[in-house]
């Protein structure tokens, strides 16, 4: 991650947020000053070195800090670690993901973790087991879930009211249970000697490793060198897999009840309580934390799915959600790193891409989903099954500018199939040719409305609708692999993928687009994508395209130009650079409004934080009495009314401005991260 | 003897000169140009005799019945003028008005700008002023207006109607791009597009993937209005929000008219042939004709504004509604009687199409700051007193005095 100043300063108001001031200082100045030692740290910080363990211990202990030991120096080094401070913002969405695709239980032991930062397993079961107690000796006590880890900070506990008295994490068994499975599902990875040392310096010592191991003699040649960078990457996944070795061990005791695990996936809290005596008891000794690249892979999955809700239809995005989450069960993260996986890819070509058939879709969709809504019907006669059931092996090329050319191409080949042939079509598909029409007629809804000629086929009985819901399924699908945005990809006979870069750029600009629609209006939009499409146009033939006045046109561009989102170049005709005479050629870069989007969604951020101090500074009286232990729980019964009164507005705007904080990152992530 | 020879000479090359422009007429159009070779192929002259043709030629240029031009292909050409166009030539008083006339004659329907004949012709700016009247009055020529030069005083032939690159095409009406014409063609065939390119079933009202009764009902226009209005406000439900959903799966009973998009592979997708065909038999546009560039030309620029897509099923390139399920099933020009009925005058100006897509940045009052480059704590604007904020917050008890002088922009 880059870390620009907003980023810098967002990561310190976080910190300060979530771990209180101290180590949020050292850690601002950390990320200013770079890598440095306690003494150094001291020094910028002006605080005694005691000050600075502390607060260096609470970011070591949730994971915002990188250290280092030089053998040849005698202090450790230490340097911030950006990333894991900016995931600080994504705590509530981390745990409501696992919430809904766990159950609360689950997002219990998440919580803890989240708080608490990096926890030994034996005093994580410790925690839960003295609560367990608790709540068993006085069984009515409510919300006893929020006070574990109030010691960091109450502050986001407030909100929070407790849903259910007693505890959700049942028995040390159960908790077991679930640890084992958020292992399993890679958001629980373990903690390991390398996770402390910032990728530079793993990289470096992995790189030392090898040239001392291979290379004693030195590099010489490209054949050498290519085979560095071999076992360079190799090194480095053998550390990255080291953090996965729970997992691991996991699989090899219990294959079968895993196995079963993932067949009751997502089902909910309850179905994990039959596991309990089949799960191998863990190491308590081991060390673990929340794996955010793998939380990251399902945030993904629900922003597509969201994505697809907005595009096509919510039954559609319901079966892309669970395309999306079979796909991505082994993917550990949503970018691939360069160096790292440079070898996995070609060994993924080799084997070919992941994909998903429509069988394992259609068991693991809920049976009480309707999947014939969501779609128009249309008599078979109006639908080209070969052009719907095309089946497109590799994944798109490169967008090209013009990509009329290369489609006539293809549109004339399969063209030539026609539709009078689809009865000769090849053996898979004449199975599913039947259900997928009538998928369309299934429904007897209301008629057609609409000009188009829509007739109902009499022989689609409403009895068939349950029967035929493959071909319903089908349907989606394809409805999803035709859509311009191309969410699935259909690459080979009943088997769906997802090529996420495309479809991520498309979903980057189409969030590109909505901030440009709602700051330039739609004729801004409207220029903005005419210069995507066309490539640099001049100002001259600008208003040709777009119908639009020349003046209004000018004006527009100008203010998409402080805006950012386009760019001009000049042009002169001849030596003299006649301004009269010059070409004038607009033209949008689209990785650079990207860039600036992002800083300014940082920037936003901070200003939503800064905010919500700033009305903290102003209700100071209020929230000084909300301190008080008499008063705290019980804000209503013993405050004044008036106090109590700006003491929930208070509240009310500081959910506001978090929520508003969360939905920033939402766009973030999406630029970003994924 | 001589005399004789020199009146049947006379009345001979007449009856040639007949002939042979008789004859040219029928081999080609007014633009068609005829190099000597293909004059003396036209075997009117008798036996080819270059000497008598150019005699004749000669005699048919002084009638204004031929023009000679040059061509860097063939060399020394010419073209025919029709009887009618060459009387207005000889009946012209001086040779002054013959140039300019015929220099205007030459631009064609393109038109030619008067300080351009003026230099061409090298002559006194009074001279070109008096003979332009001259012909005006005679109402040989008209003057026009060009769009890509609107300050321009250009004139052009009286019979003639301007070409389309100097009136700009249908969508310019006297040289101003006609916006609001526009607007409403593009309304109408945003319009065309979405009903023939999605499906108008029902959902039921609670959420999407519950399962209802098969034959929904559809309820009146003004409870669809309203129900269509709650989405496209932005009802956000993520996938897993409705899989948790799972209790709430009862039959809703209510139900909404939505449109829904097609199955994939739908051939009836509108083309811009189907497009134009639709405008041109709705005869909307009654004294412009619009071909189907001129559609291609409208629906390219709805595909750039979003509203819709293209797509290609086989070889046959349709276009579609771009987000069909968050379309509004109220046809666009009720909803423009409405809002002139005084409904709904409060939200934001009636744009055909879905809701445009919102995200966080958006919302914030930070997305759209006018002075949010400047915005730092600590620096004279700064988010601890940012008014725009407290607006977005409702707190409301703040002084009158520092509310904002300038509005956010919407």
């Amino acid at each position: 991650m880059l870390v620009t100043k907003p980023v810098a300063e967002l990561c310190a108001l976080l910190i300060d947020e979530l771990h209180g001031e101290l180590p949020s200082r050292i850690f601002a100045i950390l990320l200013s000053k770079g890598r440095s030692n306690l003494t150094q740290l001291a020094q910028y910080t002006a605080m005694t070195p005691r000050q600075v363990r502390h607060g260096l211990a609470v970011l070591q202990q949730h994971n915002l800090l990188f250290y280092h030991v030089d053998p040849s120096a005698e202090f450790a080094s230490y340097e911030a670690n950006a990333d894991h401070a900016y995931n600080l913002v994504r705590t509530g969405k981390i745990l409501e993901m696992v919430d809904t695709s766990f159950g609360p239980a689950a997002k219990d032991v998440m919580q803890s973790l989240l708080l608490s930062g990096q926890t030994r397993i034996s005093d994580l079961v410790a925690a839960y087991r003295e609560k367990i107690e608790q709540a068993n000796q006085t069984a009515a006590i409510i919300g006893d879930d929020d006070d574990f880890g109030a010691e960091t900070n109450g502050v986001n506990g407030d909100s929070q009211p407790a849903k259910k008295p007693g505890p959700l994490v049942k028995s040390t068994a159960h908790l077991n249970t679930l640890i084992c499975r958020l292992v399993e599902a890679e958001l629980i990875d373990v903690v390991h000697s390398k996770s402390f040392e910032s990728p530079e310096d793993v990289l470096k010592t992995v790189e030392k490793e090898v040239m001392d191991k291979h290379f004693p003699a030195g590099v010489k040649g490209n054949k050498a060198k290519i085979e560095l960078q071999e076992r360079i990457a190799e090194g480095l996944r053998k550390v990255r897999g080291e953090s996965k070795s729970l997992k691991r061990k996991l699989e090899q005791n219990g294959g079968s009840a895993a196995k079963r695990r993932k067949l009751v996936a997502g089902l909910g809290g309850a179905n994990g309580v039959q596991d309990e005596d089949m799960d191998p008891a863990l190491d308590p000794r081991q060390v673990i934390r929340i794996n955010y690249e793998k939380c990251l892979v399902d945030l993904r999955n629900r922003r597509l799915a969201q994505y697809a809700t907005d595009m096509i239809g919510e039954t559609t995005a319901y079966v892309y959600g669970v395309l999306l989450k079979l796909l991505t069960k082994d993917l550990p993260r949503c970018r691939a790193n360069p160096v790292m996986d440079a070898g996995d890819e070609k060994d993924e070509s080799e084997k070919g891409t992941v994909c998903v058939t429509t069988e394992q879709i259609l068991d693991n969709l809920k049976t009480s989903v309707d999947l014939s809504l969501g779609i128009g019907k249309a008599e078979r006669r109006q639908v080209s099954s070969t052009a719907a059931e095309k089946i497109e092996l590799y994944p798109p090329k490169k967008r090209v500018l013009i990509e009329e050319a290369e489609v006539d191409g293809e549109a004339s080949a399969d063209e030539d199939e026609g539709d009078n042939e689809s009865s000769e079509e090849s053996e898979y598909d004449s199975d599913y040719k039947a259900p997928a029409t009538n998928g369309a007629n299934g429904t007897n809804g209301v008629n057609g409305t609409n000009g188009t000629k829509v007739k109902f086929d009499e022989s689609a009985a409403p009895k068939e609708r349950r029967l035929d819901r493959p071909g319903q399924l089908r349907q989606h699908l394809l409805i999803l692999s035709e859509s311009t945005q191309r969410f699935v990809r259909h690459c080979g006979p009943d088997e769906w993928t997802v090529d996420f870069v495309p479809v991520m750029n498309s979903l980057r600009e189409v969030e590109l687009d909505s901030v440009i629609e709602r700051t330039c209006g739609r004729q801004g939009l409207r220029l903005v994508r005419i210069l995507r499409a066309k490539g640099k146009l001049d100002e001259k033939a600008l208003p040709n395209v777009a119908l639009m006045r020349k003046p209004e046109l000018q004006q527009k561009m100008l203010e998409m130009q402080t805006a950012g989102f386009v760019s001009v170049q000049e042009v002169p005709r001849d030596l003299k650079a006649d301004v009269k005479k010059s070409f004038f050629l607009w033209f949008c870069d689209v990785d650079r409004s990207l860039s600036r989007l992002l800083d300014t969604s940082y920037t936003t951020m901070v200003h939503c934080i800064q905010v919500l101090e700033a009305l903290r500074q102003k209700e100071r009286d209020v929230l000084e009495t909300t301190k008080r232990t008499d008063v705290r729980g019980r804000e209503k019964d013993t405050m004044r009314k008036s106090y109590y009164e700006r003491y929930s507005r208070f509240l009310e705007c500081e959910r506001t401005l978090f929520a508003q904080v969360m939905r920033v990152d939402d766009l973030v992530s999406v630029l970003r991260d994924f | 003897m001589a005399s004789d020879s020199v009146g049947l000479d006379s009345v001979k090359s007449q009856i040639l000169k007949d002939a042979l422009y008789e004859e040219i007429k029928q081999h080609g159009s007014e633009t068609r140009l005829f190099t000597q070779k293909d004059l003396i192929d036209l075997n009117i002259i008798p036996n080819n005799d270059v000497k008598q043709l150019l005699d004749i030629v000669q005699q048919l240029c002084n009638d204004k019945l031929l023009v000679g031009t040059t061509n860097h292909h063939a060399g020394l050409s010419w073209r025919w003028r029709s009887r009618e166009e060459a009387k207005k030539y000889t009946s012209l008083p001086n040779d002054e008005a013959v140039m300019v006339y015929s220099i205007i004659d030459e631009a064609g329907a393109d038109g030619i700008w008067n300080r351009t004949i003026k230099n061409k012709l090298n002559m006194h700016e009074n001279v070109v002023k008096t003979c332009i009247k001259f012909l005006e009055t005679k109402g040989y020529i008209a003057s026009m207006k060009n769009v890509e030069h609107p300050n321009k005083k250009m004139y052009i032939k009286a019979t003639l109607r301007p070409s389309e690159r100097a009136t700009g095409g249908p969508w310019f009406t006297e040289g101003e791009l006609d916006t609001a014409f526009i607007a409403e063609l593009e309304g109408i065939v945003f319009e065309y597009i979405k009903t023939k390119s999605a499906y108008r079933g029902s959902q039921p009202h609670t959420g999407g993937a519950a399962s209802s009764s098969a034959g929904a009902t559809k309820l009146p226009k003004k409870g669809a209005v309203t129900a269509a209005d709650t989405t496209a406000r932005g009802t956000k439900r993520s996938a897993t929000e409705i899989s948790t959903d799972d209790a709430a799966a009862r039959a809703g009973g209510k139900s909404r008219a939505v449109f829904l998009p097609m199955p994939a592979g739908y051939k009836h997708y509108p083309t811009v042939a189907e497009i134009a065909k639709f405008i041109h038999d709705t005869g909307i546009t009654n004294n412009t004709t619009l071909g189907e560039a001129d559609i291609q030309q409208l629906v390219d620029v709805l595909t750039y504004d979003g509203l819709i897509e293209m797509v290609r099923v086989g070889r046959r390139r349709g276009y579609r509604v771009a987000r069909a399920v968050k379309q509004d099933t109220v046809p666009f020009h009720k909803r423009q009687k409405e809002r002139e009925a005084g409904v709904g005058l409060d939200l934001l100006p009636l744009i055909p199409g879905a809701e445009p897509l919102g995200n966080g940045l958006t919302e914030a009052p930070c997305g759209r700051c006018p002075v949010f480059e400047l915005c730092e704590e600590g620096g004279p604007v700064s988010p601890s007193n940012c008014v725009y904020f407290l607006q977005w917050l409702e707190l409301e008890d703040l002084p009158k005095a520092v509310a904002p002088s300038v509005p956010l922009p919407p």
